[in-house]
């Protein structure tokens, strides 16, 4: 079977191997012979939006070549839809790299979803990979960039939180966004009714109002958080980075970005400049700072006889 | 932190020694290992298990799963007493709580997952007097209620104040209605702590399953 056309999908045609997640929305199946693909059939399809759902596979149709890689490196994103009776009752999506999965104290393999890393280890986590300083600078510069990308792309993500995003730190700290189907077009509805993850919620917005101000806010939240590896910290707090992750100019940015998320909406700060605030690119101290001095004249050459003489003025 | 705690309340009498110990022991890595590794859910659970027979054991006490490494096993023999259990949960979720709040948590009602094949060897006076004293202490639980083997209907329904299941006897071991009991019991974990928050005044939903597959879900409209 190919997802890739992005054409709707019968439900019928779906072999399902044993379910292997369960949410509060749908439930998820490997597809029998269908190698990484994955289907999310919803518990309540009838309160699915039949049109939004639609946009999120024809988004991806709509991609050249470079942005769908992107798209496919960054996201779990549904591939097309499943139909049942002319309804659309779920989607397809691929299952997340290994790179993504950690494997825990019990030997099971597990995503290494976000949490994983704002959370200080424990016994029972003490096998999560653990970023340097270095490379969670890195993955959180990644997660904002993602969040760029998608907003230049017109998309509104909507619940980013420490369950719907998977990172990884090799080949470099990347990360990957999981259901998908939060996600809707800037302006337009959601595929579902939405709740925010507790702890990541915008106080300025409600779920259902999401837009790129909500996500700005919640970016800062990803960011600081991982720069941080505290799950709970949020704008206004006394920040306490992780020691090593910034240089001092990446910190003063970090710092101000970190309070201006404090301010209303449409003054939060996008997901472009925690990016650029986190980047490892040097800044050019420019020269030429002071005025070139400027060449001494010999005026004498300039100052001849003068020829003076009187102007006659028109009598009455 | 707004803490949610967990009791596992389970009868480890004698009749539970064909098989049906060594099936919640069996269990109970994979709940272990589902709360501990998801940092998110361990941060705002506490589990503790008490197990009851002749008399009632603090098996493990209050805990963040996350933080340990093992858990005592249930052992089976000697009679069953509720009004062990009950008391033993009555003074302990009391402790407990007072314990969680001095250490400045937020803690929400308590929840009770207990588990029993058969009946109170009790009298009906002692073990009813004992839910009665739990069901109106300060810190009264919410009391889920699982009755495998030759649990009695009536009984369970009467110590659930929540939800009450009896094991489908005709499709489903023992043993297996056991390991779904504590799969439901994992699933009530992760579903009610991630709907809540570290901070702030926002309350929960409980989530419990509606149905378990291998049980029947009893009403608990009593007269």
């Amino acid at each position: 079977m190919s997802a890739d056309d992005g054409q709707d999908v019968p439900r019928t045609s779906l072999v399902l191997r044993d379910r292997m997640g369960s949410g509060g929305q749908g439930d998820v199946y490997p597809v029998e012979g269908a190698g990484d693909l994955l289907f999310k059939e919803y518990k309540n399809p009838h309160t699915v939006d039949q049109a939004a759902l639609s946009v999120l596979p024809a988004f991806r149709q709509s991609l050249a070549a470079a942005d769908l890689a992107r798209l496919d490196a960054v996201a779990a994103w549904p591939l097309c839809r499943v139909t049942d009776g002319g309804r659309a009752v779920g989607f397809l999506m691929r299952r997340a790299p290994d790179r993504l999965t950690w494997q825990a104290p019990s030997g099971r393999t597990k995503l290494l979803e976000l949490q994983h890393a704002l959370h200080p280890p424990k016994a029972g986590t003490r096998t999560v990979p653990q970023p340097s300083p270095e490379q969670r600078r890195a993955l959180a510069a990644a997660c904002a960039d993602a969040v760029d990308w998608f907003h230049a792309a017109g998309m509104v993500i909507g619940d980013i939180s420490h369950a719907n995003i998977l990172w990884s730190l090799s080949p470099e700290p990347s990360v990957h966004f999981l259901d998908c189907d939060g996600f809707r077009r800037v302006g337009g509805a959601a595929v579902q009714a939405q709740a925010d993850t507790p702890d990541w919620g915008d106080p300025l917005t409600p779920p259902s109002q999401a837009c790129v101000d909500s996500d700005a806010y919640k970016t800062a939240l990803a960011v600081v958080r991982i720069l941080t590896q505290d799950p709970y910290v949020t704008p206004g707090a006394t920040l306490r980075l992780v020691p090593g992750c910034l240089n001092d100019r990446q910190e003063d940015a970090v710092r101000s970005l970190f309070q201006q998320a404090t301010g209303p909406r449409g003054t939060r700060p996008k997901p472009a400049e925690w990016r650029n605030a986190l980047s490892d690119r040097g800044t050019i101290q420019l020269r030429a700072t002071t005025p070139r001095q400027r060449p001494t004249v010999d005026t004498s050459v300039l100052d001849g006889v003068r020829n003076r003489k009187p102007i006659p003025l028109r009598g009455r | 932190m707004q803490l949610l705690p967990f009791y596992l309340v389970c009868d480890e009498s004698g009749s539970m020694a064909a098989g049906g110990v060594d099936a919640i022991n069996g269990a109970l890595p994979d709940l272990h290992d589902e709360i501990s590794s998801n940092p998110a859910v361990a941060d705002k659970a506490r589990f503790a298990m008490i197990g009851f027979s002749t008399d009632a054991t603090l098996l493990q006490p209050l805990v963040d799963l996350s933080e340990i490494d093992s858990l005592p096993s249930l052992s089976a023999g000697g009679v069953t007493s509720f009004a062990a259990a009950f008391r033993l949960l009555k003074s302990t979720i009391q402790t407990d709580v007072d314990q969680l709040k001095a250490e400045g948590h937020s803690v929400f009602r308590p929840v009770v997952f207990f588990m029993s094949d058969g009946g109170p060897t009790d009298t009906d006076a002692d073990w009813r007097g004992a839910l009665k004293e739990l069901n109106e202490s300060r810190y009264a639980p919410k009391i889920i209620a699982f009755g495998i083997s030759t649990a009695d209907v009536a009984t369970i329904t009467e110590v659930a104040n929540f939800k009450a299941f009896i094991q489908e006897s005709d499709n489903i071991s023992p043993a297996a209605a056991l390991r779904e009991f504590a799969s439901s019991l994992t699933r009530s974990i992760v579903n009610s702590t991630t709907s809540i928050s570290a901070n702030g005044g926002e309350g929960f939903d409980l989530q419990v399953d509606d149905h378990v597959p291998g049980f029947t879900s009893l009403s608990l409209d009593k007269m």
